[in-house]
């Protein structure tokens, strides 16, 4: 149990800053406090946490993905059309997920065996798969998606009405958490990201590790391609612009460390449940939308700093205990 | 105006563990050229680094031109007329020749850098250097020499009193070398003062006019350069009692079984690099620092591209083109650099000690076995008696001494029967040096084989059952543990000639 509290310090510090602004929201609006809220929040949260988690693992090689939003409308477009086309249910799933794989995948190989910068890598496939995305519906929106291929995201559950994708969600951060910290391959990836030729020196085949990284980055990124088709019953190829900033501040809020080497799939996800929450929030208080922005950026600042605050808050600690 | 420009007044720096400097005290005159000489490791170049204001001393003090100084930083250094040539330049290629001569002092008008007037200037003293480029030629494309002259033009612009070269000529050709000296016999004769290191004997008697020896970084001597020999002198440097702690305790168990068989290895800096390695045996592998030792050393263990040569391995031959197939035949290398190439920051130190054997712990999919994970980790920190037992104790908070215990591990986790240690001691203190060396005896014991490469005299010959002595990137040298002794080996690693 101490061991818990100690290693997830930082999943927790976040739990208690999402409390501390439901008690805040509350005092300020009451009808805050209702489980429509909750469901909104959380509903809301599961996009950016399938785009996170992914996120997560290419940030912990010390690397990023800015092509995650532009993969989502090519997965949307894809899937929308087959659906729309009359192909299996299970079938179009499928396909969505090779599609984000496969884009993964040479994102991964830009990177690791082209050896482009992370960055200028993504930034480069995110651009080309936008334009992709267009060229597939030839610039028009897919609509009247099949209601039985949306039903298997989409459909309320027994349990609380709360939507299927919501529990995909959880079941995806259980494999991604189990691969990251019970397989080598998770043990790998993070070496490659506090220390690639340590790694490399200890017979790493890095570049196959990283290339899985940005893999199974694509796939989160096409499950949240899904889901959103799923939810909105229609697909347009500018889905998705803009989501890898959520994302990147989502893993950022739950303590991945942008150098790499450092990070936990939980923290994505408490750290994309507090943006949603701040979100809702916000909107149900009746804040100015434009101040909305300044109130979510200031949000994660703080988040940031939190690290160096935590680091100085223990140090100050262990100096007065010293004396 | 004292005779003595600067003075080191028991100058001590310490580092975690190592006293890299301990109560340094001599000094250097007004216009002299004053060499400083020693072992890998003797403290020159902390000296310097002390000098220059890149280290702040832990204790003493230094006394330059009548004045106590305390720099915290080398502009303060340069702001007060000392001026470093080093071995190599740092140079901001985007800029010109003139603005990286002029950077930190650009001359001004108004906000805005007076570019007239700095190539006024920075033109005349290239001039008067006898360089072929001037102040509004790009950086790219110049040679190391021509690199140097800059650093000189340097310390000219910035007025320096004092200019220190370390190891100016490691990279030059002759035609360039002498064009050097010629500039710092110039330099002298303007009246700077001039602190020259090299290991080349020959540079050094023909340039100075004093020579100082350090050695594990205490100050031994200073001698007039007319009035001491070349044997001499090499006395000095290596003349310690031989220290008892690098000895084996146990018998030499050297088999005649060869285990690994290099022959004509090519790279990067090195060639035709042959020797085989015993079962049972210590190789050690000599040389000065920049012999290229490292770097024979990961080619072979296929961390760097190698051009040419075979590697056989129990008398097959070996394909090593990368550190896993090394590890897959049975290699290990434990990295000078433990920092950078031995541990994993924010890894504990069971992460880090089965980072290379995982494989091995895994089931199908590569999940791993924790518990499994777990023994192993006992047994192993056991083995090499690690004191922080703590499976999740981070690596990056032990000692140095602990840190090497973890890497080490990893090796041993994975089987290996040849294990390349590269400055084995490296950071190590006195007492986990002993603990090391008694785990590279167990390992040998075992039928195992080591190459230890070491700058530590002393180390390679109280370790070695025979050790190569590699110079300018070729095996100089192959002596038996008989002929091991200091003069013996730096003989062998120092350049025969300047050039």
């Amino acid at each position: 149990m101490k061991r818990f509290l100690k290693k997830s310090s930082r999943e927790l510090a976040i739990v208690g800053l999402i409390l501390a602004m439901a008690v805040i929201f509350t005092l300020i609006q009451p009808r805050f406090m209702q489980s429509s809220t909750f469901i909104d929040i959380i509903e809301q949260a599961t996009i950016n946490s399938f785009l996170g988690i992914g996120m997560t693992l290419a940030i912990i090689t010390g690397g990023i993905d800015l092509s995650v939003g532009s993969i989502m409308a090519v997965v949307v477009c894809v899937c929308g059309m087959a659906s729309v086309g009359g192909m299996n249910k299970f079938a179009v799933i499928l396909l969505g997920l090779a599609v984000g794989a496969v884009i993964g995948f040479l994102n991964g190989f830009l990177i690791a065996k082209m050896k482009l910068q992370p960055f200028v890598a993504t930034l480069g496939t995110e651009e080309a798969l936008r334009g992709a995305a267009f060229m597939i519906t030839g610039g028009w929106p897919v609509l009247s998606i099949p209601k039985d291929f949306r039903n298997i995201l989409n459909a309320p559950s027994a349990i609380g009405g709360i939507r299927n994708f919501v529990f995909v969600m959880l079941v995806a951060a259980v494999i991604y958490s189990f691969i990251l910290h019970r397989t080598k391959a998770g043990t790998y990836i993070y070496a490659i990201g506090a220390n690639e030729e340590a790694a490399k020196l200890s017979g790493v085949s890095t570049d196959w590790y990283k290339i899985l990284a940005y893999l199974l980055c694509g796939v989160g990124a096409a499950l949240a391609g899904m889901v959103m088709l799923a939810r909105l019953g229609a697909g347009e190829p500018s889905a998705g612009s803009g989501y890898e900033l959520d994302a990147i501040a989502a893993a950022a809020i739950g303590g991945t460390s942008m150098a790499g080497g450092k990070g936990t799939i939980w923290g994505t996800i408490v750290g994309a449940i507090m943006l949603s929450t701040l979100k809702v929030g916000l909107v149900v208080i009746g804040m100015d939308t434009f101040v909305q922005y300044v109130a979510i950026g200031s949000v994660i600042i703080f988040a940031a700093y939190f690290d160096t605050l935590q680091a100085g808050i223990t140090k100050a600690i262990s100096a007065a205990r010293k004396h | 105006m004292s005779e003595i420009m600067v003075q080191f007044d028991h100058v001590t720096k310490e580092f975690p563990g190592v006293k890299a400097l301990n109560d340094v005290s001599f000094s250097i005159k007004r216009g002299e050229l004053h060499a400083l000489v020693g072992e890998n490791g003797a403290g020159k170049s902390t000296l310097l680094n002390v000098l220059h204001g890149v280290y702040v001393p832990s204790g003493g003090r230094i006394v330059i031109d009548d004045t106590h100084v305390e720099f915290h930083a080398p502009i303060d250094a340069l702001r007060f007329g000392i001026s470093k040539v080093h071995q190599e330049i740092n140079v901001v290629d985007v800029l010109s020749v003139g603005q990286n001569i002029v950077l930190g002092a650009e001359p001004l008008k108004g906000p805005a850098i007076d570019f007239r007037k700095m190539y006024r200037e920075v033109d005349g003293i290239l001039e008067k250097l006898g360089c072929q480029f001037r102040a509004a030629d790009p950086i790219r494309g110049l040679s190391v020499g021509e690199l140097q002259m800059i650093a000189i033009a340097k310390a000219v612009y910035h007025k320096a009193k004092v200019i220190s070269f370390d190891e100016p000529t490691a990279s030059l050709s002759d035609k360039e070398i002498e064009i050097l000296f010629e500039k710092i016999e110039e330099l002298k004769a303007q009246g700077l003062t001039i602190i020259y290191v090299s290991h080349k004997l020959d540079e050094i008697f023909r340039l100075a006019d004093r020579i100082s020896v350090l050695r594990d970084g205490r100050y031994v001597d200073t001698f007039k350069a007319s009035d001491i020999s070349r044997d001499e002198l090499i006395r000095n440097m290596v003349g310690r009692d031989v220290s008892n702690y690098a000895q084996r305790a146990k018998a030499l168990c050297a088999t005649d079984e060869v285990l690994l068989s290099v022959e004509g290895l090519c790279g990067e800096g090195f060639q035709n690099i042959s020797f085989t390695l015993r079962r049972g045996e210590i190789l050690g592998v000599s040389g000065l620092v920049g012999a290229k030792r490292t770097e024979i050393m990961r080619a072979l263990f296929g961390a760097d591209h190698k051009t040419a040569g075979t590697i056989r391995f129990k008398g097959e031959e070996a394909v090593i083109h990368s550190p896993k197939q090394a590890l897959k035949i049975g290699i290990g290398l434990v990295s000078e650099n433990r920092k950078t190439e031995g541990f994993v920051k924010y890894m504990s130190n069971r992460q880090n000690m089965t980072l290379a054997a995982l494989p091995g712990f895994c089931r199908a999919g590569g999940v791993m076995k924790r518990p499994d994970i777990a023994k192993s980790f006992e047994e192993y920190a056991q083995k090499v008696r690690l004191n922080i037992t703590n499976p999740d104790h981070l690596t990056e908070n032990l000692s140095g001494g602990n840190q090497q215990k973890v890497i080490l591990a990893k090796w041993l986790m994975t089987n290996v029967e040849v294990i390349i240690f590269d400055e084995p001691t490296k950071g190590v203190d006195v007492g986990a040096k002993q603990e090391i060396y008694a785990l590279m005896e167990e390992f040998v014991a075992q039928g195992n084989a080591i190459i230890m490469v070491s700058s530590e005299l002393t180390e390679v010959i109280g370790m070695s059952d025979r050790a190569l002595v590699v110079r300018d990137g070729e095996i100089s040298a192959c002596l038996n543990r008989e002929e091991l002794r200091e003069e013996t080996l730096l003989k062998h690693a120092m350049p025969e000639r300047s050039a």
